[in-house]
């Protein structure tokens, strides 16, 4: 991965996470902040909803006070056949506004019932069991009525005319009404379910416009509420339409669960207020990586650039060109890492230059070394053929003519000997610029080999040629390539004193040819390998160490390539690239 | 009440007797003409005049006319007697408490009772709610003690064996026959003839209702499982009486009986099945003014007696 793209990639990360950081903070926060004012909401609502149903409750004992307190109800508690009363109860709970009004007789009797006329002389046991009504404030009561049960909140007060007593139970209904009473906010609203009969009856869950629409989503948290008999919470639905709702137990007079009063906290507003701020967190976020983008461009060119000139110096460098620097523009690591780049360039000519120098020298005493040694050995024959001479001259006169001529013959043939190592010497050090032209590799190995046949057959040396006929012609100097092929011919020989086999093996490559000349000598080991292309290195003991630098020369005058492979005991293939 | 038979004021002539009745007559015959009068006005479905005869065979009645509105609802005839507007009024049920004073109620000559339609064919659904139907606390309360308790089709006063039809609730054993029925038999439409007797109906249906079955008041239209019905006992001839009641209600024609035992041998087979459950006798009840004097109005069977009426002058 590019550097410019690692940096692009770890700014958009950091600025991503922080941003997702701050906004998850942010929405923690206003989460938080939401709840506690909903929970003060919920709050206000209930102590509403106490109050109301104090009020009410105090409402409903006067008025059933006010009814107890009437001469008709003393005339009633008196009487002893209360029959004549039956519809008195219809009367006055019109008059006082009751949903709900009985007159019971002291031993519990109904003599007249508002709210389900048809149940006179029914027992209302539960009203002859409490001793003290006068004190009792108003309590909830599930109370049946002709066709269906209603949760009320009811009163009772007794009137009492000497050993006669009438009870008067009255009330109103806890129905959409008492909740339309009750102002909620926006965004939240109260619901009454009325525990009328055992389960959950979806109709008894009701608001100010009576029943609730899917009202089973409250049903978990309405039987939560009856079977632990205190305060729950819960959320129904879902995103934007989810709703927390708080539910409390209204109890009755014997503590058992009548009702349950849920107060619901859209949480729209929440979601709407996450909403925005995700929406701000992925505008600062997207923005905040087109920034990031800006800034590793800048960034990046401010420290990659230095740093590709240094990679495109550093190529040039391996390239051949050791002189090449960089420019320091800055005086920070980068600028550093420049400076130290030109030293490093710098004391790389430098010690070029003496390597250069040092193997100058050393060529040269190579030279002058070769040259001493092969000078020296026809040297040595000419002194003591000159000094033969001499001494033939001087104490054996008459032999003196046939040592001439034999002293005379071998001078010549040391001094055409000494001709062919200056002539050596004088190829290697004119070496011409190569003449392209298309030649068949094919036909000039063949008729290379023809020239070496009985020189090879004289050294016992099978030779192989391995010609592939879907070579091209190629651009060469022939004559060049020529020598080049005679060098490897000749070395394979004498790599092989013994006898053995060459072979000559021609191959097609993509664009152009190669050529390999393999030998079944003693190989060399991979340190000779190594020097073999060296000028004067020689493993053998003649010859000047010019051969297969003359070979490489060539291969380089012509752009191609010479490798060497070679194993110990089983031979050498030197091999040619050429095209 | 100083109307009812006071003999602190003397009989004299003259005076328009304000009576007010419920019914419609379609024409005069079926009104009939009440003894020493002749109908001198008739508005039909609005109003009866009648006036006295002169040459009427027991005497001169000492009413000069009697002026009879019909079609007047209950309530309205008990608010005008209230406010003097009336002289003689129908009682309904509900009015029969707002005026425990200044009735005349007639011998029990109207039978209420439960029929029920044919396709109820199970007989245990008919005997519970025979059985839990409590007549007592209706009778006290709804009727105001008029009438009589009865488990017969003919009143004790004629047919002298109406004790012997059982009429006493038995709770427990209604609601043992309720849970021998089907769920799906447990239940029962109910229709109520005469509006004035829907409090009856409501109590009836609280009583099958602790009997566990689920009775419900359907319009008086409407095609019921039972009817709530009342039908007027036309002759003190148990026989005719007999046969006039066992048409009424639907059911097969008495047999022929010729002394009180076959009499009442007839009625049972008529009550056996509890296709008609009969619940009280009741009487016509009318409501004087103070005003009138030398009651009652009705006769045993209810029927009018205007000849020996007079009115005391009072505003």
């Amino acid at each position: 991965m590019m550097f410019r793209t690692r940096l692009l990639l770890i700014f958009a990360v950091a600025i991503t996470a922080a941003v997702g950081i701050v906004e998850l903070i942010v929405s923690s926060s206003a989460r938080r902040a939401f709840e506690s004012m909903e929970a003060r909401r919920v709050n206000a609502i209930v102590a509403q909803f106490h109050k109301e149903f104090q009020r009410r409750g105090e409402e409903i004992v006067r008025t059933v006070e006010g009814i107890a307190d009437t001469a008709l109800a003393r005339e009633i508690a008196i009487t002893p056949d209360p029959s004549s009363y039956l519809t008195e109860a219809d009367a006055l709970a019109s008059t006082n506004r009751l949903d709900l009004l009985e007159l019971v007789a002291a031993d519990g009797a109904i003599v007249s019932s508002h709210q389900w006329q048809a149940r006179f002389g029914y027992k209302e046991d539960w009203l002859a069991n409490e001793h003290d009504w006068q004190s009792r404030a108003a309590f909830l009561k599930r109370e049946e009525l002709p066709e269906a049960v209603t949760l009320a909140l009811m009163a009772v007060r007794t009137v009492v005319a000497g050993e006669m007593k009438l009870y008067v139970a009255g009330g109103r209904a806890l129905d959409r009404e008492f909740i339309a009473s009750l102002v909620a906010p926006e965004g939240m609203r109260v619901l009454l379910y009325r525990n009328l009969a055992p389960g959950f009856a979806p109709s008894e869950l009701i608001d100010a416009g009576g029943p609730v629409a899917s009202s089973s989503l409250l049903r978990p948290l309405v039987e939560q509420v009856e079977t632990q008999r205190r305060e729950a919470v819960g959320t129904i639905g879902h995103g934007a339409s989810a709703e927390t709702f708080h539910a409390l137990p209204l109890a009755g007079r014997d503590n058992d669960v009548l009702g349950v009063l849920l107060v619901g906290n859209s949480r729209r507003e929440l979601v709407q207020l996450e909403g925005s701020m995700l929406q701000t967190a992925v505008i600062v976020a997207v923005t905040g990586i087109l920034l990031a983008i800006v800034l590793s461009w800048w960034a990046t060119a401010r420290i990659t650039r230095p740093v590709q000139q240094l990679a495109e110096s550093a190529g040039r460098v391996a390239a051949g060109n050791w002189g090449a620097t960089v420019e320091v523009a800055s005086r920070d690591e980068i600028g550093q890492l420049a400076a130290a780049f030109n030293r490093m360039t710098h004391e790389l000519v430098e010690q070029r230059d003496r390597l250069v120098q040092a193997e100058r020298v050393a060529a040269w005493r190579e030279l002058a070394r070769r040259l001493a040694h092969e000078l020296k050995n026809p040297l040595f024959p000419l002194q003591i053929t000159v000094e033969n001479l001499q001494r033939a001259r001087e104490k054996y006169p008459d032999q003196f003519d046939e040592v001439f001529r034999e002293g005379t013959s071998t001078l010549l043939a040391e001094l055409a000997n000494l001709k062919q190592i200056i002539g050596r010497f004088s190829d290697f050090a004119k070496m011409p610029a190569p003449e392209m032209q298309s030649v068949n590799l094919n036909d000039l190995v063949a008729e290379t080999m023809r020239l070496f046949e009985a020189q090879l057959a004289n050294a016992g040396i099978g030779a192989s040629v391995q010609l592939d006929p879907a070579l091209r012609p190629v651009q060469v100097d022939g004559e060049q390539v020529t020598r080049v092929l005679r060098n490897l011919i000749l070395n394979a020989v004498d790599a092989m004193p013994g006898g053995g086999t060459l072979t000559v093996r021609t191959a097609a490559l993509g664009t152009g040819v190669r050529l390999e000349v393999s030998d079944t000598g003693q190989g060399l080991t991979p340190e000779e390998c190594e020097r073999l292309f060296t000028p004067y290195y020689t493993t053998k003991t003649h010859g000047t160490g010019l051969g297969l630098a003359i070979v490489q020369s060539v291969v380089s005058d012509h752009k191609g390539r010479i490798s060497v492979e070679s194993e110990t005991g089983r031979g050498t293939t030197f091999r040619i690239d050429l095209g | 009440m100083a109307a009812l038979g006071s003999a602190a004021t003397r009989p004299h002539y003259g005076g328009t007797l304000r009576v007010e009745i419920r019914e419609s007559p379609p024409s005069p015959e079926v009104f009939g003409v009440p003894k020493g009068f002749v109908l001198t006005t008739w508005e039909a479905g609005r109003r009866a005049v009648f006036t006295a005869d002169e040459n009427a065979p027991g005497g001169r009645p000492f009413l000069d006319n009697v002026d009879i509105q019909l079609a007047r609802s209950l309530r309205d005839q008990s608010v005008d007697l209230e406010l003097g507007k009336a002289d003689v009024v129908e009682l309904g049920l509900a009015e029969l408490r707002r005026h425990a004073a200044g009735r005349w109620p007639s011998s029990p000559v109207r039978l209420m009772a439960l029929v029920f339609s044919p396709r109820v064919t199970d007989a245990r659904v008919r005997e519970a709610l025979a059985l839990a139907v409590d007549r007592s606390a209706i009778h006290s309360v709804l009727l105001q003690k008029q009438g009589e308790i009865s488990g017969a089709l003919l009143p004790q006063w004629i047919s002298g064996y109406a004790f012997v039809f059982g009429a006493s609730a038995d709770m427990a054993k209604a609601q043992a026959l309720v849970a021998s029925l089907a769920p799906a038999d447990r239940t029962l439409s109910l229709a109520v003839d005469d509006a004035a007797n829907r409090g009856i109906a409501d109590r009836i249906q609280l009583n099958a209702r602790d009997a566990h079955l689920a009775v419900s008041i359907v319009p008086a239209t409407a095609n019921a499982d039972v009817r709530l019905v009342e039908t007027r006992i036309p002759s003190a001839d148990v026989p005719h009486a007999l046969a006039s009641v066992a048409m009424a209600f639907g059911l097969n024609e008495p047999a022929a009986a010729r002394n009180p035992e076959e009499q009442y041998l007839a009625e049972r087979a008529l009550l056996d099945g509890y296709r008609v459950i009969p619940l009280f006798h009741l009487p016509d009840v009318y409501g004087a003014g103070p005003r009138v004097q030398g009651g009652p109005v009705i006769d045993q069977l209810g029927e009018w007696r205007f000849d020996s009426l007079w009115l005391e002058d009072r505003p």
